[in-house]
C-alpha cells in the first residue's frame, strides 16, 4: 500500500488510472461477494484520496465515487456502512477544483432512505441509521458552500434531507444544527419547510414537546439575522392552521413562544405590527370558534366539535406569545404595539363592523378582555424615562374610557395596564396587599425625583386618572381585588408621578373617597363603604409618611388608633381578608374616626403645601373624555367639520386647573355641556345632511369658506403667540405647545381648500 | 472502457395506499422473496436490480416508498427524480382502488413535469396479494390466475375502465405466487428505454443514438424471462 501511495504521488498522472482499475476490481469482487478484497479495494481507494488531494484529484475521485455508489446499491449493510464511512472521507477534503457535472442526488436519497432503516436487527438498524446520518452530513458539508452545488437547498433536497434528520433526531441534531448554521437568507424557507411538514405529518404539534425541541435546535443554530424568518414561517403556518383543532395550534404558538424568546431582538424583523395582527386574528378567530362552536360560521352541520377548554388554552398561549414578542422589542416599539392592539379593541357601539358576525355581544366582550389580557401582557416589565411619549392621549383615553364600564373583568383588567405602565421602580409588589404601614422604611421603597416630562403628564392625564379611581371605588361590582389594586396604583402615582401638586391632588382624592363612602345618596352596600374607608386610611397612612410632615402624620395616625379601637371594619385589616368582619350596616360613622379636611388642610398648609387648592373638595370631572369617545362615533365623513368646530368651541377651555371649579360652576359646566352636546348633535346632523344631500359644489364653497375663516383667525393667533420668543418659564411654553397643536389644522385646512375639486 | 457497468439507469418508485403490497412486489422482484408479515415500510426502501435487455444492461433503482399518509412528506420528495411510477392498489380492498385518483392528483403536483409526460403513458398499478397493474396501453391485459381471487372486491372491469380513461392499461400481479411480477418490471424497463431513444431522437436530431433505433417489441423483451 505505501508503495502505491507512493507512485500515486510521483506519478500523479497515473491516479485515475490506478481508480479505474481498483474500481473495476472492487465491482467484481462485489458481484462475486468477495467482501474481504472489497474492503481492501476500498482501503485503497480511501488512502490513495487521502493522500493525493492534489490538482489531478478530480478524475480519481470520479472512479471513487462511483464506487461509493457501488457500495451503496448493495444490500448489504455492512457495504453500505464501508461505503457511507469512505464517502464521508470524501466529503472533508476540500476540493479545489470544483466539478461542474458531479451530481449528489443518488447520494442525497439513498442517505435519507438508509435514515428510514428498518432493518430487522435493531443494533445494524441503528448502524445503518446513523451511517445514513453522517452520510447527510457529508453531502451538506460537502456540497453547502459550493456554488455549483447550491441546489442542496432545493426543496427536493431538503424535503428528503431534513425530515430524515428530524427522523432521528437524538443523533441527528447535530447535523441538522450544522445544516441551519449554514443556510443563507434565501435557503431558510427551504429548511424550515420541511420541519413544519414533517411536523404536520407525524401530528407533532400536540404534543409540543418535539415541535419546541426542533424548533429550539433551529433557532439556536440559525444565524441570529434571519431567525424573524423562522418566525415568519411559523406565523405563516399558523394561519395555514387556522382550521385544525386548538391543540395543533396551540402547539404551534406554543413554539412561537419559545423562539420568540430564543430569537430575542431579532425575532419580530421588519414586520413588526404583521406579527402581532396575526396573533391578534388568531385570537378573534378562537374567540369566535369557541362562541359559535364551529370552524365555519356557515354550515353548522357535520364540522368538528370545538372543545371549549382547548380554545381557552389556545388564546391563554396566544396571549402569552404576545407577551413574549413584546418583551423582545425597544420601548418605542412597544408603545406603538399597545396603540396597535388598543386600536384592535372594540368598543359596543362604535365599530360594529369590527365585530365579527355571530358572536354578539358577547363576543364582543370576551375580545375585549382578551387583546385587554394582551395588553396586560404586553406592558408587564415596561419602563419609559419618558411618560407622555409613551402614553400619547390616543392610548391613554381609550383605555380610561374602559374603566367606565360595569364589567368588573374589564376594570380590573385595566388597573394592571395601568400598574404596569406607571411602575418604573418594581414598587408594584411591594402593595400588593392593603395595609396600614407604621413605618414605611421597610418596604425599601425606591423613588426618583419626578422629570419634567412626569410633570406635564400628571397636568395632563392626572385629572382623568383621579377620576378613574374615584370611579372605580364607586363601582358596586367592584370587590377585594379592584381596591387592592386601586390602592396599588394610587401608591405608585405617589412614588412615580407625584410632584407638590399631584400630592396636594392626591390627598383631596382620598378624603372625596372618604366623603363617598360616607355618602347617603348613593347605594353602596356595606362591604364598599368598608372598603373605600379603609382603602382611604391606608393611602393617608402611606402618603402622610411620604410628605414627613409631622403634624400630618400625628393626625392620620390618631384616626387610625381611634378606628382600631372603635371602629376596625374601617381598616384594612378587617376589610380586605377572607371573611370581612363587617358590620350589619354602617351607622354613626363620624368624629374621630374619620379624616378631617380642615386639620389636614390646617397642618400641610403650615408647610407650604397650596391650602386654597386643599381646602376644596374633589369631585370627579366629566370632561372632554365622554365627549371624545362619543365624537369617534361619528362618521370620519365629517370628522373634519367637528373638529374644526370643537376647536372653535369653548369647552375647550374647560380643562383649566380643578381649583377654580366650585360646586355651582362645575354644576353649570354640566348642564352646559349636556346643552352643548345636544347643539352639537343638531349641528351634526344638519351637516350630515348637507353633505348628503347638497350639491358638490355648494359643499365645496362652503368647505372653501370656512377653512379660510378659520384659516385667518389661526393666522392672527399664530402671529401673537410667535411672536415672543419662547422662554423657559412653564406658562408660556405651554401656550407655546397650544399653539403648536392648533397650528397643525392649519395646514390640513389647507389640504381640503385645494383637494375640495 | 466503459465507466459505468450498464447501459442505462431508471429511477422507479413505488407508490399506492399503505398495506397495498409495494414492498412484498419489490422483495420478489429484486430478491426472489415473499416477506410473510412484512412490516410497514418506514420512510423509503432502496432496492437495485440490473437486468438485461436484448443485450443491453439496464440498471433499476427502485424506491419503495411508505404508503403511510405521515411520511408523505418525505415520499413525495422522492416522485420528483423518478424516470416511472407504479401506482400500487389492492384488489381485494376497495379503499385502495377509491384513493387512486387521490393519488394521480399527487403525481400530477409533486413529479418532475418532464416526468410526468413520460408517465402519463408508463404508469403502472398494481395491487395486494392480486396486484394489478395498469400498464403502457401496448401492453397486454393479463388476466392471472390469482391467490386471492375469491376476496376480490375491485372487479376487473372497474380497473380496466379507469385505467383506459387514464390511457393505461393494467396488469395483475401476485407477489405470492409470483405472477406477473417479472413482466411489470420488465415490460417498464422496455418502455423506459423506447421513451429514453425517443428523447434523444426529439432532442438531438444530430447525436448518434444509443440503441438501434429500432422499436422493442414488448413480445420480445416478455419473452425473456
Amino acid at each position: 500500500m505505501e508503495k502505491l501511495t507512493f507512485y500515486a504521488l510521483s506519478a500523479p498522472e497515473k491516479l485515475d488510472r490506478i481508480g479505474a482499475y481498483l474500481s473495476e476490481r472492487l465491482s467484481r469482487d462485489v458481484a462475486r461477494h468477495r467482501y474481504g478484497y472489497v474492503c481492501i479495494a476500498m482501503e485503497a481507494l480511501d488512502q490513495l484520496l487521502m493522500a493525493c488531494h492534489c490538482q489531478s484529484i478530480n478524475l480519481f475521485v470520479e472512479s471513487f465515487l462511483k464506487m461509493v455508489r457501488k457500495l451503496l446499491e448493495s444490500d448489504k449493510p455492512n457495504l453500505q456502512i464501508l461505503g457511507t464511512n469512505s464517502f464521508v472521507k470524501f466529503a472533508n477534503i476540500e476540493e479545489d477544483t470544483p466539478s461542474y457535472h458531479r451530481s449528489y442526488d443518488f447520494f442525497v436519497s439513498r442517505f435519507s432512505e438508509m435514515c428510514h432503516s428498518s432493518y430487522e436487527d435493531p443494533d445494524i438498524r441503528t448502524k445503518i441509521r446513523m451511517a445514513g446520518i453522517k452520510g447527510l452530513q457529508g453531502v451538506v458539508r460537502k456540497t453547502v458552500n459550493d456554488e455549483l452545488q447550491a441546489n442542496i437547498w432545493d426543496p427536493q433536497h431538503m424535503d428528503k434531507i431534513v425530515p430524515s434528520l428530524l427522523f432521528n433526531l437524538q443523533s441527528g441534531e447535530g447535523v441538522e444544527r450544522e445544516l441551519l448554521g449554514r443556510a443563507a437568507y434565501g435557503n431558510i424557507k427551504n429548511a424550515v419547510t420541511p420541519v413544519l411538514m414533517h411536523l404536520d405529518n407525524h401530528s407533532l404539534w400536540e404534543g409540543k414537546a418535539f415541535a419546541v425541541r426542533c424548533f429550539k435546535i433551529i433557532m439556536y443554530s440559525i444565524q441570529s439575522q434571519h431567525s424573524h424568518l423562522v418566525i415568519q414561517q411559523l406565523l405563516g403556518h399558523l394561519d395555514a392552521n387556522s382550521k385544525s383543532s386548538a391543540t395543533v395550534r396551540a402547539g404551534i404558538v406554543e413554539v412561537l413562544l419559545e423562539a420568540a424568546a430564543i430569537a430575542a431582538s431579532g425575532s419580530v424583523g421588519p414586520t413588526v405590527l404583521e406579527v402581532f395582527n396575526t396573533l391578534l386574528r388568531q385570537l378573534r378567530l378562537s374567540v369566535d370558534y369557541e362562541l359559535t362552536g364551529s370552524y365555519d360560521p356557515g354550515s353548522s352541520i357535520g364540522t368538528k366539535i370545538i372543545k371549549t377548554h382547548g380554545e381557552r388554552q389556545l388564546q391563554e398561549a396566544v396571549i402569552r406569545t404576545i407577551g413574549s414578542f413584546a418583551n423582545t422589542l425597544p420601548t418605542y416599539q412597544r408603545s406603538e404595539v399597545m396603540l396597535f392592539i388598543m386600536g384592535k379593541i372594540p368598543v359596543p357601539g362604535v365599530h360594529p363592523a369590527l365585530v365579527s358576525s355571530g358572536s354578539g355581544p358577547e363576543g364582543t366582550r370576551m375580545i375585549q378582555i382578551m387583546l385587554l389580557k394582551s395588553l396586560v401582557q404586553v406592558t408587564a416589565g415596561f419602563q419609559t424615562t419618558n411618560m407622555l411619549t409613551a402614553l400619547p392621549s390616543s392610548f391613554l383615553e381609550p383605555l380610561l374610557s374602559f374603566s367606565l364600564t360595569e364589567d368588573p373583568e374589564v376594570r380590573l383588567l385595566v388597573i394592571h395596564i395601568l400598574l404596569s405602565l406607571i411602575d418604573r421602580h418594581d414598587n408594584r409588589p411591594k402593595f400588593s396587599t392593603i395595609s396600614i404601614i407604621s413605618d414605611i422604611s421597610v418596604l425599601k421603597l425606591k423613588v426618583d425625583k419626578c422629570s419634567r416630562q412626569d410633570n406635564l403628564f400628571m397636568k395632563k392625564h392626572g385629572q382623568q386618572l383621579y377620576r378613574h379611581i374615584y370611579l372605580g371605588c364607586k363601582e358596586q361590582s367592584s370587590g377585594r381585588l379592584h381596591y387592592e389594586n386601586l390602592y396599588n396604583l394610587l401608591a405608585l402615582l405617589s412614588m412615580e408621578l407625584a410632584n407638590e401638586e399631584v400630592v396636594v391632588d392626591l390627598i383631596r382624592l382620598a378624603l372625596a373617597l372618604q366623603d363617598l363612602a360616607l355618602s347617603t345618596e348613593e347605594s353602596m352596600p356595606v362591604y364598599n363603604r368598608c372598603a373605600v374607608h379603609a382603602l382611604a386610611a391606608a393611602y393617608l397612612d402611606l402618603i402622610c409618611q411620604l410628605t414627613t410632615v409631622p403634624a400630618f402624620c400625628q393626625h392620620i395616625h390618631e384616626v387610625i388608633e381611634v378606628r382600631q379601637k372603635e371602629a376596625p371594619f374601617l381598616l384594612p385589616e378587617d376589610v380586605f381578608v377572607e371573611v370581612p368582619k363587617l358590620p350589619p350596616s354602617l351607622e354613626k360613622v363620624e368624629g374621630e374616626v374619620l379624616f378631617l379636611q380642615s386639620k389636614i388642610t390646617e397642618v400641610l398648609g403650615g408647610s407650604g403645601y397650596n391650602i386654597d387648592r386643599l381646602a376644596t373638595p374633589y369631585v370627579p370631572q366629566y370632561t372632554d373624555e365622554d365627549r371624545l369617545s362619543k365624537r369617534k362615533s361619528i362618521g370620519e365623513t365629517i370628522s373634519l367639520q367637528v373638529e374644526v368646530e370643537s376647536r372653535n368651541s369653548p369647552e375647550k377651555e374647560e380643562r383649566t386647573p380643578a381649583e377654580e371649579i366650585t360646586f355651582e360652576t362645575l354644576k353649570n359646566a354640566i348642564v352646559d355641556s349636556v346643552g352643548m352636546e345636544e347643539q352639537e348633535r343638531e349641528r351634526r346632523r344638519q351637516v350630515v345632511e348637507r353633505f348628503q344631500k347638497a350639491p358638490f359644489e355648494e359643499i365645496a364653497a362652503h368647505c372653501g369658506a370656512r377653512a379660510t375663516l378659520l384659516q385667518s383667525k389661526l393666522n392672527q393667533i399664530f402671529e401673537i403667540t410667535i411672536r415672543p420668543p419662547p422662554s423657559p418659564s412653564g406658562t408660556i411654553s405651554s401656550g407655546y405647545g397650544q399653539t403648536q397643536s392648533r397650528s397643525v389644522p392649519v395646514y390640513e385646512m389647507k389640504f381640503p381648500d385645494l383637494c375640495v375639486y | 472502457m466503459s465507466m459505468e457497468d450498464y447501459d442505462f439507469l431508471f429511477k422507479i418508485v413505488l407508490i399506492g395506499n399503505a398495506g397495498v403490497g409495494k414492498t412484498c412486489l419489490v422483495r420478489r422482484f429484486t430478491q426472489g422473496l415473499f416477506p410473510p408479515g412484512q412490516g410497514a415500510t418506514i420512510g423509503v426502501d432502496f432496492m437495485i436490480k440490473t437486468v438485461e435487455i436484448k443485450g443491453q444492461k439496464v440498471k433499476l433503482q427502485i424506491w419503495d416508498t411508505a404508503g403511510q399518509e405521515r411520511f408523505r412528506s418525505i415520499t413525495q420528495s422522492y416522485y420528483r427524480s423518478a424516470n416511472a411510477l407504479i401506482l400500487t392498489y389492492d384488489i381485494t380492498c376497495e379503499d385502495s382502488f377509491r384513493c387512486l385518483p387521490e393519488w394521480l392528483k399527487e403525481i400530477e403536483q409533486y413529479a418532475n413535469s418532464q416526468v410526468v409526460t413520460i408517465l402519463q403513458t408508463v404508469l403502472w398499478r398494481r395491487t395486494n396479494q392480486p396486484r394489478r397493474v395498469i400498464a403502457p396501453p401496448s401492453c397486454p391485459p393479463t388476466g392471472n390466475k390469482i391467490d386471492l381471487a375469491e376476496k376480490r372486491e375491485v372487479l376487473r372491469h372497474r380497473a380496466q375502465d379507469f385505467a383506459e380513461s387514464q390511457s393505461m392499461v393494467y396488469l395483475e400481479t401476485s407477489a405470492k405466487e409470483s405472477d406477473n411480477v417479472e413482466k411489470l418490471f420488465l415490460d417498464l424497463a422496455c418502455e423506459l428505454i423506447r421513451e429514453a431513444k425517443q428523447n434523444k431522437l426529439d432532442n438531438s436530431d444530430a447525436a448518434p443514438m444509443l440503441g438501434e433505433g429500432k422499436s422493442i417489441s414488448y413480445l420480445s423483451c416478455c419473452s425473456i424471462n
